[in-house]
């Protein structure tokens, strides 16, 4: 403890579980930390600790804490950017952000807890991607702590700049195996003034799906859109955002695409749902990845499996992405995970383990022994460079990177 | 400088590998292939291979890293900052024959393409079934979809839009090792598990290996678009009517600003009829046509509070097309004014724009060397053109400074040194400007992952002693006899 303390003094140390938590307060104390743990200290870097339980679990010997890397550090607001420290919770930046009408253009899990590091790590996206892109689109800059110390800033704080390798992007969703995240540049968005919500449902797959589509290729202005399965129906979930009048115009053209469907206004909070997933008591919860017309397909299969008893809520993303949660006996809820993952083989989807509930630890998070990544050779090279002795979050994310 | 003659043995396996028709070492034609679009920078290569499939683009990787000879891959050439200009004794890879849209996938919004199809053959291609393709870098007609995944080619529309990083779902390289390997998806699936390698590849400017097929993310075409021309007596009220329209909420389709110098030239290139004023802006508005209603009536008041004193809406397709053809047509017109010009593209944070444009100013006057300005105002993307007669005697020395002053500029303000145009030859001495030591060795890090033989397109985007002097440390300073303009810096 002692070495820890002489580096970010003793408020900054404390032990939990019998691993060290070691809070730095700026990036020098990162380098310096991470300096120490080169003799061979495996280090995991944690956050709100919302996500720890993806990917593999890594026995880290030291835990590298962000809470006190935290604030939104400019705001150029005139300029449409932000800098962040990584140790902020993606709710607290958005609220700061808000005070000049303007947000990250993102909607996480666990936000009130998340924060910018972590986020940035799993690569959370919600449902807003549909409109402005996935995180790698949003974050122009970041500041990260190699394993051997390096202090490296990558990107820039304007929204157009291809000076060097982009390694915002390579960092994003590499679940802490690269580097550090101390601090991130967000190109921001304005928060929408006018938004409508409505939500549409059919006993039947097939009509709602086909709405889906149609409303994907409206050109109307679709702020979100999630498809779902209920008890005893599908939910089609669209939020618009837009001036006044074309949001007007909008819900007449929402409920003649609809034909006979119910078209229902609501104030549902539909951003929520995703999450809400994550707290049904003992759920398994799974993220699969697809093409958007695969979707509706994937939905009915789960309200099929719900109508057998299993409890089964799906929320996709016409984006390409369906989150479900599972509650089924392990032997059920293995089969139906492999069963997934031969069906989405074929078409380059994915199926990954978010939350285990009951699902069998033998079920790799990643489906490493089935399917790997096809440029495995290169990401590994990559982690070489970057971390040669692997001491970053060892083994967490695929294929044992 | 040296022409390097490739070795019989090598030339004979290059032969075997795409044919006697795929290799070029005629002395002229291999000349056409000395330089990119920045054609002050020359290097005629050893060879140059033409293949039409990835498995002769392995093939000839594959002789490349077993040789160590370094190759270059190329595209249409319309390149800006000597990406694809050839290294000593290189072998250049066109990959202009792999010209085949090989699926499209209205349903999914997805189209495959070879790497020699040209941007604007994708958006042809399903333009009828109402979409497009969203990156529109001015050379779209000829620049091909490699080029623009090595330089991650933006476009005035990538306000709104972004970039081609945005719209690639994955792409199939051939690696230095002459490995063939799928980045991203194969099917345009989102969230592959695994690092982003697209993110990384994209914008690497050829060095990290060449893109063989690429998935490509369509967009379906907007309702209605409304383009409008706002002439002002200053920058700075054009630059002001900029941040009030983001301040508003509003995203435009783009947002072009040109100046005087640059409305003369295009004028005389292509009669856009643009008003003749210090600041002219173009602002351009899509989405549903309710919503592009109000918002260009907001942005004409707007205009009016900055005392635009003309604004013209465009009323037909043909009038919005002119309007996009002088804006487009501007580096090229440049020609009508000077004989030789350096066309610059830094960015900076949009407030800065008046300070920096007033600094330009002082800088023109100061040297003597006329500065145009075309510039992507709703990102901060400028593009300063040096105005020079390359016949009067240290002239382009005097411009190429200006032109590397204007860049530190940028990055004085917190921009950089490129918005689009990727680093290549021209800018890389510049990176250690922006960049400190470990940023660029990070950077490097990521090469060296790739491309451990440092084959493909050596000596680009980083600093190197060679090239840059031994200035690698701290910020780069000027050598005296360079700044005197009695040197060059390359």
């Amino acid at each position: 403890m002692q070495q820890w303390i002489e580096i970010v003094g003793a408020e900054g140390v404390r032990a939990e579980d019998r691993v060290a938590v070691v809070a730095p307060s700026n990036d020098e104390q990162v380098a310096a930390v991470l300096q120490r743990c080169s003799q061979g200290l495996s280090v995991t870097a944690t956050g709100g600790g919302t996500k720890l339980g993806w990917g593999n679990a890594v026995d880290a010997n030291i835990r590298l804490n962000t809470s006190r890397l935290s604030g939104v550090r400019e705001h150029s607001w005139q300029d449409l950017t932000a800098t962040v420290g990584a140790g902020t919770t993606w709710a607290a930046m958005q609220s700061e952000l808000a005070m000049h009408g303007q947000r990250v253009a993102l909607d996480p899990l666990f936000a009130e807890r998340a924060t910018v590091g972590g986020v940035l790590s799993t690569n959370d996206c919600g449902l807003l991607r549909m409109r402005y892109g996935s995180l790698r689109d949003l974050v122009i800059g970041m500041t990260i702590v190699l394993a051997d110390g390096t202090i490296a800033r990558a990107g820039g704080k304007v929204v157009k700049n291809v000076a060097g390798y982009d390694l915002p992007k390579l960092i994003t969703g590499s679940f802490g195996t690269l580097g550090i995240i101390t601090e991130a540049t967000f190109r921001l968005h304005p928060l929408q003034k006018n938004t409508s919500r409505f939500r549409v449902r059919s006993e039947d797959v097939v009509p709602l799906a086909e709405l889906m589509h149609a409303l994907v290729t409206s050109g109307m202005s679709l702020e979100a859109m999630q498809f779902r399965n209920e008890a005893d129906a599908f939910a089609l979930d669209v939020e618009f955002a837009a001036v006044p009048e074309a949001l007007a115009e909008h819900q007449q053209r929402l409920r003649a695409l609809a034909g006979s469907l119910p078209v229902q206004a609501c104030d549902h909070d539909m951003y929520a749902v995703r999450e809400s997933l994550f707290a049904i008591e003992g759920a398994t919860v799974l993220k699969l990845t697809t093409l958007s017309t695969k979707l509706a397909a994937l939905v009915a299969g789960f309200a099929q499996l719900a109508a057998s008893g299993i409890t089964a809520s799906a929320v996709a993303d016409p984006a390409g992405v369906v989150m479900v949660a599972l509650i089924a006996p392990a032997a059920g809820l293995a089969t139906i995970v492999e069963d997934l993952r031969a069906r989405l083989l074929g078409i380059g989807g994915s199926v990954v383990v978010l939350q285990r509930g009951a699902l069998p630890i033998e079920v790799d998070p990643w489906n490493d022994a089935v399917q790997l990544p096809p440029a495995l050779d290169v990401m590994r090279a990559i982690k070489h460079e970057f971390d040669p002795t692997r001491l970053l979050n060892p083994g967490r994310f695929v294929g044992g990177l | 400088m040296a022409y390097i003659v490739m070795d019989a043995t090598i030339l004979a396996q290059l032969k075997s590998a795409v044919g006697e028709h795929g290799l070029v070492v005629d002395r002229n034609q291999v000349q056409t292939y000395e330089c990119d679009g920045l054609t002050n920078f020359r290097t005629t290569p050893a060879a140059v291979v033409l293949p039409r499939t990835t498995a002769e683009v392995q093939a000839v990787v594959r002789i490349c890293a077993e040789h160590a000879i370094p190759f270059v891959a190329r595209g249409a050439g319309t390149g800006l900052s000597g990406g694809a200009l050839p290294a000593e004794g290189c072998i250049v890879i066109g990959l202009a024959r792999m010209n085949c849209v090989l699926s499209v996938d209205l349903e999914n919004a997805r189209i495959t393409v070879e790497p020699g199809v040209t941007n604007t053959q994708v958006t042809e291609r399903v333009k009828a079934a109402g979409y497009f393709y969203a990156p529109d870098p001015s050379s779209q007609t000829v620049c091909t979809i490699g080029g623009n995944i090595a330089e991650n080619a933006g476009g005035a529309h990538c306000l709104k839009y972004g970039f081609t990083v945005t719209h690639v779902l994955g792409c199939e390289v051939v690696l230095p090792n002459g490995e063939v390997r799928w980045f991203g998806s194969e099917h345009g699936v989102v969230d592959p598990p695994g690092y982003d390698l697209p993110g990384v590849f994209i914008g690497s400017e050829g060095t990290l290996g060449i893109a063989t097929k690429a998935v490509l993310r369509i967009v379906r075409r907007p309702e209605t678009v409304q383009t409008l021309l706002a002439a002002f007596h200053t920058a700075t009220d054009a630059a002001q009517t900029v941040s009030d329209i983001i301040a508003a909420g509003m995203l435009p389709a783009a947002i072009e600003m040109m100046d005087r110098l640059s409305i003369t030239a295009a004028e005389a290139a292509v009669h856009a009829r643009y008003p003749m004023c210090e600041a002219l802006l173009l602002v351009e508005l899509d989405g549903p046509r309710a919503e592009v209603d109000a918002q260009i009536r907001e942005v004409r008041e707007l205009c009016s509070m900055n005392n635009a004193w003309e604004q013209r809406l465009a009323q037909t397709e043909a009038e919005r097309s002119l309007v996009w053809k002088g804006r487009k047509a501007a580096f090229a017109a440049m020609g009508r004014l000077a004989s030789h010009y350096i066309v610059q593209d830094g960015v900076i944070p949009r407030t800065a724009l008046p300070m920096v444009l007033a600094k330009m100013q002082t800088m023109s006057e100061e040297t003597g060397l006329r500065i145009a300005n075309v510039f992507h105002a709703g990102d901060g993307n400028l593009h300063p053109m040096v105005l020079y007669d390359a016949s009067v005697p240290g002239e382009e020395d005097r411009a190429l400074i200006l032109s590397y002053d204007i860049l530190r500029l940028c990055v004085d303000v917190g921009g950089s040194i490129t918005g689009e145009h990727g680093v290549g030859r021209e800018k890389q001495c510049v990176m250690s400007y922006m960049f400190h030591e470990p940023d660029l060795a990070t950077m490097l890090r990521v090469r060296h992952a790739f491309d451990p033989q440092n084959l493909s397109n050596p000596e680009k985007v980083f600093p190197t002693p060679r090239l840059c002097g031994e200035r690698r440390h701290g910020a780069y300073v000027p050598h005296p006899a360079e700044a005197a303009g009695i040197a060059e810096v390359f």
